[in-house]
């Protein structure tokens, strides 16, 4: 179990724990991600309107709204992979800096990067991920996500000969096999089968109950409604949302639908 | 769920290591692999141009031209005023280190490839394990850039080429390059230097063409013609300073000093580059080494100044036709969107516009009108600019759904494909052989066999273009720098062979100093043959071998 929330599910049951990571030490409602006035954008140019919101420990933020409004462009700035036009955000208390180690240690990002090692397996793939987040048991932690994802037959294949649902599993199976406070996914179950999407909406919800923070683009209301806690719908102007009024706005992509 | 224990363990270095190693393993073969993939293809073409060294001998003497040897003939006209030496030299030198600085700042220069940049940079160690040994590695380049241009630069130029003076010489130009790359770093670094990128862009792409127009200008000015004296502070551009250490300066050996600060400077700031910065430039890098691989100097440049573009301006071709039947309405309506793509991108046909006339920059410059380096020259920019013009090509390459749009059989798509670059080719090649002749190179002659070449060359692009991507399904090959798939060796030459055997009569015409009446049925031919090979369609190997899995096809 990744070591920030692990520490912290100990904690409310009351057992001492060792706290080694800045996102262990805050309390469960400290904001693991603050945005405030953040305008999200390319070359200075805004694509969408002014976000404000804060994420603690605990919570599960879906940001909706239709193609082009800007989700994805919010959340790469919100990780610090795309500088802001204006406003800013605070990850764990710090301004956000992909370069620093707590940084990096802390927040886990699956993004639709189709970008592999054409010469190493899947499972090399994700030791690279969890040894290089020093995990201790290697093995048995991505023996258990392989089969977790559905991919334990496929350990031994190399990436360009899995199909691009089966990439996807490995994609994700890269978050789960190392240590995070707080997991950002860009409709994470794009390309995945229905039976999946069920499975990785129970994990994540169970995860954000046991603490983890989670910020998660989608364009599926049923997904949505298993796994947020609290909506954000992007469009021409920006609404806060219950997890149900935006799973009836994804269907409608109507921002003020019940 | 299993417990995660964690603690420090693992080293950027030690990761840099694991990931090499692992995808060695399975490699099964090695140098040896790599030379036989391609010694077929290397002695077909040496054999080709011993065949073609023979013929030039023996037209040369029928033709009655001299008993001079071809290698060392001059192919200029006599009387011709060329442009002087330090002048091109100059022009070159900045030319180089225009396209190197704008090279070093779109591959990075800080060289992360995108697989490791999704893999590794999210890791929590310390990023100058990754970063640092691709900064110091990437030095190599430009070094034998320096190397390469300012060695034998120095040795035509200098009035007493000693050794020493040689090597303070190739010094003073690997500072140079030094320089550039830590300027390059440093933008990276900082996330500047847009504006220099664009003036890069335009010295590389306009510099080579004031050779020609000063060797025009001289041929027509008379007494006004631009001489030595007009073009001697061009020796005092920074660029031109390993020449004048060969010439016996020292002071612009400081430029070394420079250098090694500024990359020392770099180095101490590497971990600054932004994960965005480093992304940017590992897919930049990805697109450039594409491009490198297709040998196409357009998309390279065009990597190298602003990153792929789907055309710039608004140009709208009519794309729906009334009249005649769907298949020429279908045939129509995709050679215009072919048209259309090639005409939304200027920049393109402004660069096969240029690669026109770098034979006859190379035929202005005093000492450099010989026919053996004006062949050379025209061999390369016409395979250049051949393969620039199939950017629509290659897109239906990697995309061949947008191919399958047209109710039209394959073939015909494929001759569809066909149509841009074989009417620009048969543009460009007289062109090109006239702007020579107006220097006093060739013939008329040789100026209407050159038009007959041009659409040979259109299908050596389609070539270029459709050829099969390299196979990582089956055992990969050990190299220095890691694992490379089967057949990606071999890929490289398939495009540029057919330019070479399309391109045969012209050259050993230009060459032989004559054109004989049997060079244009010869010509004629071989663009035909390129034409029906350059449009073949390879049938899936299933489909060869009698069906799917070697099985019998159905009846």
């Amino acid at each position: 179990m990744p070591r920030a929330y692990t520490s912290m599910v100990m904690n409310q049951s009351g057992s001492a724990s060792k706290n080694d990571s800045p996102g262990s030490q805050q309390s469960p409602r400290r904001d693991v991600v603050r945005a405030e006035k953040l305008q999200a954008g390319y070359a200075g140019k805004a694509v969408c309107g002014v976000v404000s919101f804060s994420l603690h420990a605990a919570q599960s933020l879906a940001l909706v709204g239709p193609n082009g409004a800007g989700k994805s462009t919010v959340v790469k700035t919100v990780v610090g992979q795309l500088e802001a036009v204006s406003g800013t955000t605070l990850v764990n208390g710090a301004e956000v800096d992909d370069r620093t180690l707590d940084f990096r240690r802390e927040v886990a990002v699956v993004f639709d990067d189709d970008a592999f090692f054409p010469a190493l397996t899947v499972e090399e793939h994700l030791a690279i991920v969890s040894a290089g987040h020093g995990v201790e048991d290697v093995e048995a932690v991505i023996a258990a996500e392989l089969e977790f994802f559905g991919l334990a037959a496929l350990a031994k294949s190399r990436p360009y000969n899995l199909s691009s649902g089966q990439r996807r599993r490995m994609l994700l199976a890269a978050a789960f096999v190392r240590p995070r406070s707080l997991l950002v996914l860009d409709e994470p179950e794009q390309r995945l089968d229905t039976a999946m999407r069920h499975k990785l909406a129970d994990r994540l919800r169970a995860e954000v109950d046991a603490g983890l923070a989670l910020l998660v683009v989608t364009h599926d209301p049923d997904f949505l409604a298993a796994v947020a806690t609290k909506a954000l719908f992007i469009a021409d102007t920006i609404h806060t949302m219950t997890p149900r009024q935006a799973a009836a706005a994804i269907a409608s992509e109507n921002p003020h639908a019940d | 769920m299993a417990s995660m224990q964690t603690s420090e363990r693992f080293s950027a270095r030690e990761i840099r290591h694991y990931t090499f190693r692992a995808g060695l393993s399975r490699t099964q073969g090695g140098l040896m692999e790599l030379i036989s993939e391609v010694y077929t293809s290397i002695l077909g073409g040496l054999t080709l141009l011993t065949m073609a060294g023979a013929l030039i001998v023996a037209l040369r003497h029928n033709l009655g031209v001299g008993d001079e040897s071809a290698l060392l003939a001059s192919a200029v006209a006599p009387g011709f005023h060329s442009v002087t030496l330090l002048q091109a030299s100059a022009t070159v030198l900045l030319t180089l280190a225009a396209a190197l600085l704008s090279l070093e700042m779109t591959m990075g220069p800080v060289a992360m490839t995108l697989p490791q940049t999704a893999w590794w940079l999210g890791l929590p160690v310390r990023r100058r394990g990754f970063i640092q040994p691709g900064f110091f590695k990437s030095l190599i380049w430009p070094t034998i850039a320096a190397v390469m241009v300012v060695l034998p630069m120095a040795l035509g130029m200098a009035a007493q080429a000693s050794p020493g003076r040689l090597a303070l010489s190739v010094l003073c130009g690997a500072g140079l390059a030094w320089l550039l790359y830590g300027i390059a770093a440093w933008c990276q670094v900082t996330g500047s230097g847009a504006w220099l990128r664009k003036v890069t862009g335009a010295i590389t792409l306009l510099a080579p063409l004031t050779l020609v127009a000063t060797a025009l200008f001289n041929n027509a000015a008379g007494a006004a013609a631009i001489t030595g004296q007009h073009t001697a502070w061009m020796e005092y551009l920074p660029t031109s300073w390993p020449l004048l250490v060969a010439d016996g300066a020292t002071w612009p050996l400081l430029i070394v000093a420079l250098a090694l600060g500024l990359l020392v400077v770099v180095n101490a700031n590497l971990e600054r580059i932004s994960t965005a910065a480093l992304k940017k430039a590992a897919a930049a890098g990805a697109y450039a080494a594409s491009s490198l691989l297709s040998m196409d100097a357009t998309e390279l440049s065009r990597s190298l100044s602003a990153g792929p573009t789907t055309g710039s301006t608004k140009v709208r071709l009519r794309l729906a036709f009334k009249g005649g039947t769907e298949l020429s309405r279908s045939v129509k309506t995709l050679a215009a969107t072919h048209a259309t793509m090639a005409l939304r991108s200027p920049a393109v046909l402004l660069r096969v516009l240029v690669l026109a006339a770098i034979p006859a920059s190379l035929a202005s410059v005093e000492f450099l009108g010989n026919a053996v380096l004006i062949a050379v020259a025209l061999y390369l920019c016409a395979h250049f600019a051949a393969t620039a013009l199939g950017a629509t090509a290659r897109f239906s390459a990697g995309n061949p759904a947008v191919d399958m749009l047209m109710p039209l059989p394959a073939k015909a798509v494929r001759q569809v494909h066909y149509l841009v670059p074989g009417v620009l080719m048969t543009l460009w090649m007289p062109v090109s052989f006239g702007l020579l002749l107006a220097l006093g190179v060739g013939s008329p002659a040789l100026l209407g066999l050159a038009v007959l070449a041009g659409p040979g060359l259109g299908a050596a692009t389609l070539r270029a273009a459709f050829r099969p991507a390299p196979d990582w399904n089956m055992p990969a090959v050990a190299s220095p720098t890691g694992p490379i798939p089967t057949g990606a060796i071999r890929s490289f030459l398939i495009g540029p062979d057919l330019t070479l055997i399309v391109l045969l009569p012209v050259v050993i015409c230009l060459i032989s100093g004559g054109v004989p009446l049997v060079a244009f049925p010869a010509q004629l031919t071989l663009t035909w043959l390129a034409f029906l090979w350059g449009t073949h369609i390879r049938k899936p190997k299933s489909a060869k071998d009698g069906g799917m899995f070697g099985t019998p096809p159905a009846k």
